[in-house]
């Protein structure tokens, strides 16, 4: 196999892969910018430069010169590469800043340059604490700089779109976000105007920026030049938890961060999988996490003597268990949810077995026409795949209403989900019957004609499977906490946050924001605890290792292989 | 003091009878072209039994001819870097964007002689199958391309470009392509770009144009006076060629010369000319009887000469690079005693600073960052510290960008200190912070 010598140790490589990815691979750390693993390389920010060189062959011979040590004569390149746009071949020999004195001095020289006319405005910048520039400047820059003359101004604070805005002054020219709109999502929607280093990156003239990927430039631009308009000057890099998770509102199920302060979600970034989502993410996926902050419910209540009364956690579950007594397994119409976890479909599944009623139906969210071919999907709902994998299927509208009409349900049993606000039913035809309704907000339509409410954890309060639509099954975790904590999430908030016992910026053990809510693997076996049914799970990992060892359509998707970028189940017949 | 005679490397120069630029009134005109001769290397090639797409490349090479666009790459070797023929097109570019101060020869050619242009282009076609030429000519050329246009046009009309050859199988199209106008479109793979319709950035080198050329496709690439060679090769045979003029240089030479002397123009003379005799007899010496003080010997990149260093000194490349400069484009920048070389750099880092195309870091902001300086020592602001920031700001550019333009900043910066540093220390001194200390007022 092919070898390569980088700072006097030798690796391996197949194939003809770039010097500056391959180091990234071997965790080789070379400063760099303007290089991105899924674009052209334009070698235009100079910061990767590597000193480089062959073994002297004697022509002759075809033998390798050697010194008089006996070590073989390498013959340099005579002037520094860029590794971002270096082949790597056979017996190259490569010196990095660690073992090459003009290497550091270049690398040095390069920061010099690129601070020269930055506004070094860190202190109000959202990129601080997490930007590239900054880091390398701290590492590899100069202690000072020599240049006194005025800086080059710039436009700054231009509106690139409806999403986007611009500091003309911060950039530094990379051309990854220019790159990014003419090579990945096509929109050519962005270029680089002026000369020199005057240069910007803008809209061609009538054209505004507002492709439906636009959020992308953010996170691979490698300064503070493109910030986000919603989450600009909210929260400092530093204030905030950043936790891999995957985004909703999409079956895609497009791998992300979730930046958490004070148990606020303040903005959703892309997290890279490349056998889902690559490197990027739709933009209404990063903006819908509100969510997860707003019109949240305030604990477990219920309908008591005609009045809505609030109640405490044992109570709600007590007269969920009291109504599902109250009737016979064929009275009951159990309803689960393509936006919870397969965990909690498996529990519910379990429970309505228990109670004799037909297996749980979900209501599909697909809307026709409103994907599109790369991130967005028609349908809109994070785990039918998960819920057809378990043997549960798309709820037959006019049986069920027919049944409702016909009052041959009493009980409606609604796990996550809305019926009244995706139409299956309307508030009053459920006011002739009884409701038990898990949900997430408080503007959910059924919530006012429920007899009994439970809040419960959303996608970023708990733990639990999904399957996206290509059958890639993924494991999300808690990003913020809640108020009743138990050791699962406890165990799982540990690993995720980078701050396990809170900071003076991020106060994220405080009550403050904590939502009063359980995730369904806690509620369900509750409930089924008072109709003598026995769910209790050490874990959510548990319930998934059952779930993969009995069920064929999940096998191999245990946590452990699932990890932070899930695994690829083999296909079944069924597809939504 | 006494001067030893040295020889000029161009021979009995004084005999030398024009082929570029011969003095024939309305060469331009197709008829008179043909009259002269014209298009008769193109017919030999084409429909002789003599000649071969490769025969002609191993006679351009063995010729000697060099690249007359600054580089002087032998342009039959580089036209052998073209991969084999497939089904993909092929295109030769033909660089008339003629940006760097101090040259101005091609436009002569464009002028006086364009169906030269348009032989040496159509041969070169021949030699290595190309299928479209795109004659990049900057956009403040307006006149020449228009000129140049009504000449091909007639070229078509006869059948010597576009379908069927004179009559063969062999077709080629010639395209003049007015270029947006900025000095970075003569960069070769930025001229590719800028014919592609994008922004004029010069390309990652490698993959080099013969690999990855306009639209991706095999090209090459040449300056307008290396193809005009072309036709006069093939006519008079290479060796003709290799023994005019510089040994390792051949070939004629259009020296455009302008600044302190007495007759500023371009003249067709054999490479390797005395920089004197171009000065003090072709030029008929300087203006105002004035003493000599520097010389830029090949566009206002290359680096300049004080008077003492060009004594015998030949323009060819392997000459200037023995005393430290180049051939570049062979625009020669006459400069006499009362030239202020602070004010001189000043002008030149103020044009490489407008041009650099911002695409790289070190030109990018070092270009700023040399006018600044230089501003602020020719301003009388300056110390000596400056001038060492000057020099290690060159090192830092030098050889780490893209393209050359970055090394074509600094070197101005870097040799004119270096020949003329006692001009900018005496600034410097007059200066009011010239102990390098920061003053409180
Ligand atoms: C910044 C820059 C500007 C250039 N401008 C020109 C130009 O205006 N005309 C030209 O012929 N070559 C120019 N060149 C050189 C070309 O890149 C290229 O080497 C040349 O056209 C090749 O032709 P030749 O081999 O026939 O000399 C420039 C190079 C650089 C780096
Ligand atoms: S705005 Fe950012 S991504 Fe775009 S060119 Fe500037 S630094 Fe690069
Ligand atoms: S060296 Fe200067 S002109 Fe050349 S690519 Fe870099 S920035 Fe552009
Ligand atoms: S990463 Fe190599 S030049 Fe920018």
């Amino acid at each position: 196999m092919p070898k390569v010598t980088i700072d006097n140790k030798v690796y391996e490589f197949e194939g003809r892969p770039k010097l500056l990815q391959f180091c990234m691979e071997h965790g080789i750390e070379i400063p760099y910018f303007c290089y991105h693993s899924a674009m052209s390389v334009p070698a235009n920010c100079r910061q990767c430069l590597v000193k480089v060189g062959n073994p002297q062959v004697d022509r002759a011979t075809r033998e390798p010169v050697l010194d008089d040590d006996g070590n073989p004569v390498i013959q340099y390149f005579p002037k520094l590469q860029t590794s971002c746009s270096m082949d790597m071949t056979d017996g190259l020999v490569v010196h990095t800043h660690r073992t090459d004195e003009l290497v550091a001095r270049a690398q040095r020289d390069n920061l010099e340059f690129l601070l020269a006319n930055h506004p070094l405005d860190c202190p109000i910048c959202d990129q601080a604490g997490n930007c590239p520039l900054q880091n390398q400047a701290y590492k590899y820059g100069p202690e000072g700089s020599r240049f006194e003359f005025d800086k080059v101004h710039k436009p700054k604070k231009i509106e690139l779109g409806p999403r986007v805005m611009l500091d003309g002054e911060r950039c530094i020219n990379c051309t990854r976000c220019v790159r990014f709109t003419s090579e990945i999502s096509k929109s050519n929607q962005l270029t680089i105007i002026e000369r020199g280093v005057k240069n910007y990156p803008l809209t061609p003239p009538g054209v505004v920026f507002d492709e439906p990927y636009s959020m992308n430039v953010i996170d691979i631009c490698p300064v503070g030049a493109l910030t986000s308009k919603d989450f600009r000057f909210r929260a400092r890099a530093w204030e905030m938890s950043k936790t891999p998770s995957i985004v909703t509102g999409t079956s895609r199920g497009s791998n992300c961060y979730y930046w958490v302060k004070d148990n606020e979600v303040m903005r959703i970034t892309a997290r890279t999988n490349v056998e889902v989502n690559g490197y990027w993410l739709a933009d209404v996926d990063r903006l819908n996490y509100r969510k997860f902050n707003d019109a949240r419910p305030l604990g477990p209540d219920m309908v008591s003597e005609g009045a809505r009364v609030s109640t405490d956690w044992d109570g709600a579950y007590e007269r969920a268990a009291t109504l599902l007594r109250g009737v016979s397994g064929d009275e009951v119409l159990f309803i689960g949810s393509a936006h919870a976890s397969v965990e909690d479909n498996y529990l519910l599944m379990k429970l309505a077995d228990h109670v004799g009623a037909s297996a749980p139906v979900y209501i599909p969210h697909v809307e026709a026409g409103s994907g599109d071919d790369w991130l967005v999907t028609d349908d809109k709902a994070e785990n039918a795949q998960g819920c057809e994998r378990l043997g549960m299927h798309p709820v037959d509208e006019t049986v069920v209403r027919a049944r409702l009409d016909s009052g041959a349900i009493k009980l409606v049993y609604v796990m996550d989900e809305d019926p009244v606000a995706s139409g299956l039913f309307t508030a009053d035809q459920l006011k002739s019957v009884d409701v038990v309704l898990h949900y997430y907000n408080t503007t959910n339509e059924t919530f006012p004609v429920a007899n009994v409410s439970l809040p419960a954890a959303t996608i970023v309060e708990t733990i639990g499977t999904f399957v996206n639509d290509q059958g890639h099954a993924q494991r999300v975790r808690p990003v913020k906490a809640i108020q009743s904590m138990n050791r699962s999430l406890m165990m799982e908030t540990g690993l995720s946050r980078q701050d396990r016992h809170a900071t003076p910026f991020d106060k994220w053990s405080k009550a403050e924001n904590k939502v009063n809510c359980q995730p369904g693997w806690v509620t369900i076996p509750e409930i089924a605890s008072r109709l003598n049914l026995d769910l209790n799970y050490k874990s959510p990992k548990a319930i998934m290792a059952e779930i993969e060892s009995s069920n064929p359509a999940f096998s191999g998707a245990t946590y452990d292989a699932m990890g932070l970028t899930g695994a690829r189940l083999a296909e079944v017949g069924t597809t939504v | 003091m006494e001067q030893k005679k040295v020889e000029s490397n161009a021979g009995n120069w004084k005999e030398y009878t024009r082929v570029l630029l011969p003095p024939v009134r309305d060469l331009h005109r197709l008829d008179v072209y043909e009259k002269q001769g014209g298009y008769s290397a193109l017919r030999s090639v084409l429909k002789g039994d003599k000649w071969d797409p490769k025969s002609v490349g191993d006679a351009v090479k063995s010729s000697g001819l060099r690249g007359r666009g600054g580089a002087a790459f032998n342009a039959g070797l580089k036209w052998s870097f073209m991969p084999p023929v497939d089904e993909r097109p092929r295109y030769l570019c033909c660089n008339g964007d003629e940006s760097e101060p101090g040259t101005f020869k091609d436009r002569q050619l464009m002028e006086y002689n364009p169906h030269l242009v348009f032989e040496g282009i159509l041969i070169a076609a021949y030699s290595m199958s190309i299928t479209t030429t795109f004659i990049y000519v900057r956009g403040e050329y307006a006149d020449w391309i228009k000129h140049m246009e009504g000449e091909l046009k007639k070229a078509y009309d006869k059948g010597f470009v576009g379908k069927n050859i004179m009559g063969t199988d062999f077709s080629t199209d010639i395209v003049i392509h007015k270029g947006a106008g900025a000095y970075i479109c003569g960069e070769e793979t930025s001229l590719m770009e800028s014919l592609e319709g994008k922004r004029a950035y010069p390309r990652s080198k490698p993959p080099f144009p013969a690999a990855y050329g306009v639209f991706g496709m095999p090209t090459t690439i040449n300056n307008v006076e290396t193809l005009a060679c072309v036709p006069l090769i093939i006519d008079r045979g290479a060796d003709w060629f290799a023994g005019i003029g510089a040994k390792t240089h051949a070939g004629p030479l259009l020296y455009g010369i302008s600044g302190h002397v007495n007759r500023p123009g371009v003249y067709e003379y054999p490479s390797g000319m005395l920089m004197t005799d171009l000065i003090y007899d072709v030029c008929k010496g300087m203006r105002g009887g004035k003493k000599l003080k520097a010389v830029v010997p090949g566009g206002s990149s290359t680096p300049v000469l004080r008077a003492d260093m060009i004594e015998g000194v030949c323009m060819d490349s392997d000459s200037l690079r023995a005393v430290g400069s180049m051939l570049g484009t062979g625009g020669m920048l006459v400069m006499d005693e009362d030239t202020d070389m602070v004010k001189w750099l000043r002008r030149v880092s103020h044009f490489y600073h407008h041009e650099s195309c911002g695409q790289c870091t070190p030109c990018r902001e070092g270009t700023g960052w040399l006018e600044d300086l230089v501003g602020k020592i020719d301003d009388g602001e300056g110390n000596l510290r400056d001038l060492d920031i000057l020099i290690d700001l060159c090192y830092q550019m030098e050889g780490r960008t893209v393209c050359a333009l970055a090394d074509a900043a600094a070197w101005p910066v870097r040799y004119t200190i270096d020949r003329f540093r006692s001009e900018f220390e005496a600034k410097c001194r007059a200066s009011h912070v010239a102990t390098g200390d920061l003053q409180i007022a």
